[in-house]
Parts: C-alpha cells; structure tokens; sequence
C-alpha cells in the first residue's frame, strides 16, 4: 500500500502539466495543416516563451491547449493533447476553462462587459461562484494586475495598455493552474511591456502558476522564463532551455528575436573573446563584460 | 458620431439613479396610463409638472433638455394634424365638449411630451448595466440580458469603425455625397460591405472570448450585482400607485367637473 502511494506520488512530480502527442491539425478549408507533428511537454510551475516568424501556428496552438480546438473550430484534429490530466478532445472547453486561461492577441473583441469588474466577474458568474467568493477575487485580480483604480471605467473607453492588463485580470480571477498569453503586450510601449512581464513574473513565481508567454520581444520577456519553444511552419523546431535556444544556429536563421545581449556574446566570441556565460539581458551581459575586462587586465 | 453619444450613458451618482429599474419602469407606466386616461390640458398639464422634480434630482437637466427638443418637432406635427383633421371634421366623436379646438389639441401634444418625458428619464437615469440587470432579476433568460449589454457596449465601437471605414475610402476617391438618390445609397456599399465583415469577424472573436471563459459552465448562473429594493425604492412604488390610484378615482367620479383651461384664463382677461 505504501509502496504504491510512494510511486505515485514521485509520478506526481514529475508529471507534466501540458503534453502533446504527434498534434496535426488542419483548419476547415485549410490546404495545409496549420500544426504539423507537435509534441511537446510543459512541467508544471514552467515559465514558457512560445516564439516564431508569423503564422507559424502559435495562435493555433494556443487554442488547442484550452479546447478551442476541435470543440469551438471543426477541422481535423490527430494525436493527442493533455492538458492538467484532462485529455482536452474528451472535455468541453467550460471544464477547461477551469484550469487553463486564454489571454487572446487582440484586448478589444474579448472584454464585453460595460464595466471592467464586471468583465473580470464574467468567467465567475459563468461558474455560479457564490456572490462574496466572487467579490474577494475580482478585487484580487484587479489587485494584482495594478487596475483596481480603473474598476468602474468601461473597458472599451481604456486605452490598448489597460485593456489588456484587463483581459489578464479576467484570466486570473478565475485562478487557473495554467495561463495562456497570446501576445499580450501587442499594444504596449517597451515600459508597458516590461510592466506586464513582471506582474506575469510574478504570477508564475508567487502563486505558482504555469504560464505560456506568446512573445516576439524576447529582450524584455526572457528574463523570467525558464523553456523556450521555437515554432516555423507549424513545426517545433526548437524546444529547451533560453540559452541553449538562443545560442542555437537555427534560431538565428528562422528570424527569432534573439535578446541582444545573446547576440553580443555571439559577436564576441566570433572575435575571439569568451564570455563565462550566455548572457539573456542587458544586466548580466554588463556583469560578465566586467568579470572579463577585470580578468584580461588582472 | 454625435447621433451616438446618446447611447453613452455617463456614471452620474443621485438618488434617482440608484433606484431599481424595476421601480422605475413601474412609474414610466403609471404616468403612461395616466396620460392615456385623460385628454383634458389641466391633468397632463400637472402630470408634465410633477415630474420636472425628477429631471432636478437626478441632475441631467441638459441631457433632458435635449432629448425634448429632439422631441419638439414630432409634437409639433402632432399639434398640427390634431388641430387641421378636428377643424375640418368638426363630428369628430371623442371630442369633448366643454373644451375648445384649441385645448383639446394641445391636450394631445402633452399627452405626447409627457410620454416622451417619462420615458427619458427612466433611459436618462439607467445605466444600461442596472437595465440588464433587472432583466436577469426579472427572470428574463440570461442569453437576451446578455445580448442586450453587449449590443449597446458596442454600438459606439461599431461607430467609430464605420466612420474609419469612411475616412479610409474617402481617402481612396470614394465620393458619398454625388448622384441622385438612389445613386448615393448605393455610394455606401464600399462602407457596408467591410462593416459587416468585421462586425461579423468580430463576433466570433468575442464568441471565442466567451466560451473560453467557461460560458454555459451552469445554468445556475450567479451575478456579482444583485438589485436589492430599498426605501427610495417603496417611496417611489406608493408614489406611483399613489397616482394612478388617484387618477382612476377622478376619472371615475370628476371626470365631468375638470375645468377646461382656456375659456378660464379668457374669462379673467376680459
Ligand atoms: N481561423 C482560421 N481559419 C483558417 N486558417 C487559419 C485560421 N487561423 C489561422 N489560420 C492559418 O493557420 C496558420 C497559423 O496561424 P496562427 O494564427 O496560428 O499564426 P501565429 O503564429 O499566431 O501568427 P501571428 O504571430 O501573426 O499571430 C496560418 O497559415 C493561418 O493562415
Ligand atoms: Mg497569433
């Protein structure tokens, strides 16, 4: 008896959270299967930047992970996807709701409500949490997204930047395990942008929560992130840690936004000079410049 | 665009605008048979007055200013069509006959105002949220509440689209305001035409929106708001029941005995 709860639990551990099996998936009409082959895994707590040029199926994929895909798009759909033990072909995308949240490109078209509490309440009431529960978490992801101010306003009189700090808050009221963010900060400047990184930061390191970060600024969001997936033409084409894909010559040749400071270590050892480390940031870039500087007078 | 700033209703905090819609929507009927019942000019002429309070309290003094002017030239029309078909039938039945051509045709033009006052007050002091709202309250199904806030939550983005729209293929040599009638209509297809396709497009993005977010989870579906019926509230049901209690008793018993109004102020002059 013991022995068996032991095992299951050390398989409790290692269990991912997000796995894919040989996903191919072809829009109704489409010519091409718009996901070709995509298997993937995602442990749970991970911090995941999904990147690629566009069109390569990052949105796609994005909307297999929460049911949208086959249950709201028909089309044809092969292997297998689960996702937080669910096996996402066998539920309906409101038991998925539950655990995974979809944050979408565009913040206009997915806040309906005439106010912003009201929206951050929608997915709540959809559930039929009772009336108090629902008022702590509002205010608490109004709270932590920092538009606890902006509660009454209406969403489509906000500006781009509030809007989709908003359509973060309506994810997170409902407290999923896994959030999905598909291009989130689109209409951000970069301070805007790196804002939203951090309380994304935060949100995976304070509660836990796994996060899958659709971005093209990798400068600003590599920081926080532990994997990278790198898709081209509906394929994975990379897949593990950030400096392992960033050093890679794949990455270089598909366009990906290589953080500067990756490409400044790269230029330096072209020349000759060898940084201890892959630097992802312009801080840590500025830090191991110094350690070789030193060394090289020292 | 300023044909849709009407739809803006703005956050204003008065007693009248924390009522129950509910409430509110019971008084817009009191008056509205109140002003069916009689077509003497002295009632309609109290029924327009006792309202005015209403305007003040909730402080949308100009927004109701403007919603009768807009109203003024239908009661105009009203006025005249009354007055022109009554002086050229004089048998016209229903006339009563202690008043003169002229009352009786104001009378109707009020009967109008007062219609049109009631019910921009209630719009005017509603926010379309609280409307909603007590239409779920009222057991009203949640798919028509829903659709009903979400409809006037994007009219002004949908009019703000078509007038980029417009711009954009003014810009590309599209000229609205050229030809005969029919001619101009069809100028507007190039405006329609990437209108619905967006609209269209749009929806199913907010479609997609919604069911992500768990929508159809349960039928049991519950609601941050709740409309609680409070003690401004009961005031303004007695006052209401209050009125049409009154009104139906004049008209019972006094209907005889309301004097008219213009042979009074004429007697005084001469
Ligand atoms: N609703 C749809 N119907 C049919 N085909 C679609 C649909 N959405 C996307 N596609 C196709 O699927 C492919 C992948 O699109 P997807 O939106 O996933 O790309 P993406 O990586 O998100 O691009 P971007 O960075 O521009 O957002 C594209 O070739 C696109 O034409
Ligand atoms: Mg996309």
């Amino acid at each position: 008896m013991d022995d068996i709860l032991c095992e299951s639990r050390t398989v409790n551990k290692t269990l991912a959270i997000i796995n894919t099996s040989g996903l191919i998936y072809t829009y109704p009409g489409g010519r091409e299967p718009s996901l070709v082959d995509v298997s993937l895994t995602i442990e749970k707590g991970d911090y995941v930047i999904l990147t690629g040029p566009s069109g390569c199926g990052k949105t796609t994929l994005c909307r297999c992970l929460n049911g949208l895909i086959p249950h709201f798009y028909s089309g044809k759909l092969e292997g297998e996807i689960k996702v937080a033990s669910l096996t996402v072909s066998e539920h309906s995308i409101y038991e998925l709701a539950k655990h995974v949240g979809l944050v979408f490109q565009n913040p206009e078209n997915q806040l309906f409500a005439l106010s912003v509490e009201k929206d951050v309440a929608f997915g709540l009431e959809n559930l039929g949490v009772p009336r108090e529960d629902m008022r702590a978490r509002v205010d608490w992801a109004l709270q932590m997204t920092g538009i606890y101010d902006l509660r009454e306003r209406a969403p489509h009189e906000l500006s781009g930047g509030q809007q989709q700090r908003v359509a973060i808050a309506c994810v997170l009221a409902m407290k999923p395990d896994i959030m999905v963010l598909d291009e989130p900060t689109s209409f951000l400047d970069p301070l805007g942008a790196q804002k939203i990184f951090e309380v994304i930061g935060d949100l995976n390191k304070k509660l836990g929560i796994t996060v899958i970060l659709v971005e093209h600024r990798l400068d600003l969001a590599s920081k926080y992130a532990n994997h990278v997936i790198v898709m081209d033409e509906g394929k994975v084409v990379l897949d593990g840690k950030p400096l392992d894909v960033f050093d890679s010559e794949s990455a270089r040749l598909i366009g990906v936004g290589i953080p500067k400071a990756t490409r400044l270590y790269q230029a330096l050892r072209q020349s000759g000079v060898y940084l201890n480390r892959v630097p992802v940031n312009s801080q840590e870039a500025t830090l191991l410049l110094q350690e070789v500087l030193t060394r090289d007078r020292g | 665009m300023s044909v849709f700033e009407g739809f803006r209703f703005r956050r204003v905090l008065s007693p009248i605008h924390q009522l129950d819609p509910r409430v509110k929507f019971l008084y817009v009927c009191a008056v509205f048979g109140i002003a069916v019942m009689f077509n003497q000019l002295l009632p309609l002429i109290l029924l327009f007055l006792i309202q005015l309070p209403f305007v003040l309290a909730a402080g949308v003094q100009k927004e109701w200013i403007r919603s009768m002017k807009g109203a003024s030239f239908l009661a105009l029309m009203i006025f005249l069509f009354n007055f022109l078909f009554t002086y050229f039938y004089r048998e016209y039945p229903i006339f009563p006959p202690s008043s003169s051509l002229l009352e009786y045709s104001l009378a109707m033009t009020l009967r109008f105002i007062v219609l049109v006052e009631s019910f921009s007050i209630f719009f005017l002091t509603t926010s379309p949220d609280r409307l909603g709202l007590a239409l779920e309250q009222s057991h009203v199904p949640y798919e028509f509440c829903f659709a009903f806030t979400t409809a006037v939550r994007f009219v002004p983005v949908l009019a703000e689209e078509a007038q980029t729209i417009m711009d954009a293929q003014k810009a590309r040599g599209l000229e609205l305001e050229r030809g005969n009638f029919i001619k101009r209509i069809r100028n507007y297809i190039p405006i329609l035409i990437p209108l619905i396709v967006s609209a269209i497009r749009r929806s199913l993005e907010l479609a997609e929106a919604m069911e992500s977010r768990a929508w159809g989870a349960t039928n049991k579906r519950t609601n941050l708001y709740v409309l609680k019926i409070e003690r401004g509230d009961y005031i303004l049901a007695v006052i209401s029941v209050g009125m049409l209690i009154l009104a139906v008793y004049i008209w019972l018993f006094m209907r005889e005995q309301i004097p008219s109004l213009i042979p009074l102020i004429t007697a005084q002059n001469v």
